[in-house]
């Protein structure tokens, strides 16, 4: 419902007047000065105009600045990210952010997963040696900004955790549960806080 | 210099200097610029973004002998060092490189070019858009042909654009050349040797802003409002240049 409407194929630079605040509302890659109103473009790219949704209060269209480049990725707070660990300490892990969403981040960004932010369930009693090791690829979502060193990701959800892991013997561990993965090598069972993969498309297996 | 030995001088004199000597301005002839332009013509400007692979954006101009090439790097990751702020940061450098100059020597950090440029930008990057990230901005002067400052001011706010920063207005720059009673707008190297004083100013064209005004010299309030008017009139030609620019690639990398 609501497909965005496409104008013309204009591109529009920074600082390119889109239309007047009483129009429209700014959207991503847009800005209203306030000193007269007026809705400018604050990057390259097409302009796209999508219609109000029925029923909002506000009934002007959303003016967005879509398509050839915006700056890379960057973490920002409810995104889901990838992240490697690097270092497991008694209260934290420190990770390193490789993708935001699904666009590859172009320098890595620091952020640590919290004792308290490892599961929903029981988080006094995690072990972070029990749920992480380094080199271990994890799923999370960033909670906030954090310090001036890192971003604060969280796994407490069960879609989130490790998705991909190495075991002692060097091969790729396969998830046996949410607390435990498998060796193909060696048959070698290590603790970790797995992340639930979501039904694939073909998923009437009985 | 004859003194006496362990005493020491109370007035200090510099010593000769056999360096090139400022010839005298001419009052009464009309200075005829080397390259042929008039008074109030720009140099045919030249300006292409992504010329660096390696960096987020990037951008080269060429104004004449003024070859300019600008890398930025970002949004990433301030040092540690760095306090938390929830606006971005802006980091700028300018260098020269051992050829850039007619005398070819030690290849330099120009302070004061990167101070001034990061002011010229500052008021047209939105900094909320990338809290506590930096983005870089690295210029390097390949050849310096004159009216260098304006030149790297102009090709910088290209690169952000080609880097998808955010920012409320493209920024353009001119400076202009007092010598004796005429102005010459976009001095070359010879003219700004000879210059009794020189105006800039960075501008954002389409919402008629100055970021930025730096005069040196002596100027009469009606010699200001010419330069100035020479400028802004220079800034929004530029300016269009600049907008067609970005537009031709964008849509050159959608083909």
């Amino acid at each position: 419902m609501g497909m965005a409407e496409v104008g013309e194929k204009d591109l529009v630079t920074p600082g390119e007047v889109l239309g007047k605040a009483s129009e429209l509302i700014p959207g991503r890659g847009a800005y209203v000065a306030p000193h007269n109103n007026t809705v400018y473009a604050s990057l390259t790219g097409r302009r796209v105009i999508i219609p109000p949704s029925l029923g909002s209060p506000d009934q002007r269209p959303v003016v967005e600045v879509t398509g050839h480049k915006a700056h890379g990725a960057v973490p920002e707070p409810g995104s889901i990210v990838i992240a490697r660990v690097t270092k497991v300490m008694a209260r934290l892990a420190s990770a390193d952010i490789l993708c935001v969403g699904s666009k590859s981040v172009r320098e890595k960004f620091t952020g640590i997963i919290r004792q308290q932010d490892v599961r929903a369930t029981e988080i006094d009693k995690v072990d972070m040696h029990s749920s992480f090791r380094p080199g271990d690829i994890v799923k999370a979502v960033v909670l906030s900004l954090g310090d001036a060193r890192a971003y604060y990701l969280s796994t407490a959800k069960n879609e989130l955790g490790v998705v991909s892991a190495e075991s002692t013997a060097g091969a790729t561990m396969v998830p046996i549960s949410w607390t435990e993965m498998q060796c193909p090598l060696t048959g070698q069972i290590e603790q970790r806080k797995v992340a639930k993969i979501g039904p694939s498309q073909s998923s009437n297996q009985a | 210099m004859a003194g006496a030995t362990g005493a020491t001088p109370t007035t200090y004199s510099p010593s000769p200097v056999s360096k090139t000597i400022k010839r005298p301005i001419f009052s009464e002839l009309d200075w005829v610029r080397p390259d042929g332009r008039a008074f109030h013509q720009c140099r045919p400007a030249f300006l292409k973004t992504g010329a660096v692979n390696a960096a987020a954006g990037s951008a080269y101009a060429e104004f004449g002998n003024t070859k300019v090439i600008v890398s930025v790097f970002g949004p990433r990751e301030s040092k540690k060092a760095m306090m938390y702020s929830d606006i971005g940061r802006l980091n700028c450098n300018v260098s020269y490189t051992t050829f850039a100059m007619p005398v070819r020597g030690q290849g330099s950090d120009h302070q004061e070019f990167s101070s001034m440029l990061h002011k010229a930008l500052e008021g047209a990057i939105i900094l909320e858009s990338f809290p506590k990230t930096t983005v870089d901005v690295f210029a390097l002067v390949m050849e310096s042909g004159g009216s260098d400052l304006p030149v790297v001011i102009s090709c910088a706010s290209l690169a952000l654009a080609d880097a998808g920063i955010m920012m409320s207005d493209l920024v353009a720059a001119a400076s202009v050349s007092c010598l004796g009673t005429n102005l010459l707008i976009d001095p070359i190297c010879e003219e700004e040797s000879y210059q009794d004083g020189s105006l800039m100013i960075t501008c954002m064209p389409s919402r008629n802003e100055v970021t930025q005004l730096s005069v040196t010299g002596e100027w009469s309030t009606a010699k200001v409002h010419e330069a100035m008017e020479l400028c802004l009139d220079a800034c929004s030609k530029l300016g269009k240049i600049m907008r067609s620019c970005l537009k031709e690639a964008a849509s050159a990398s959608q083909e």
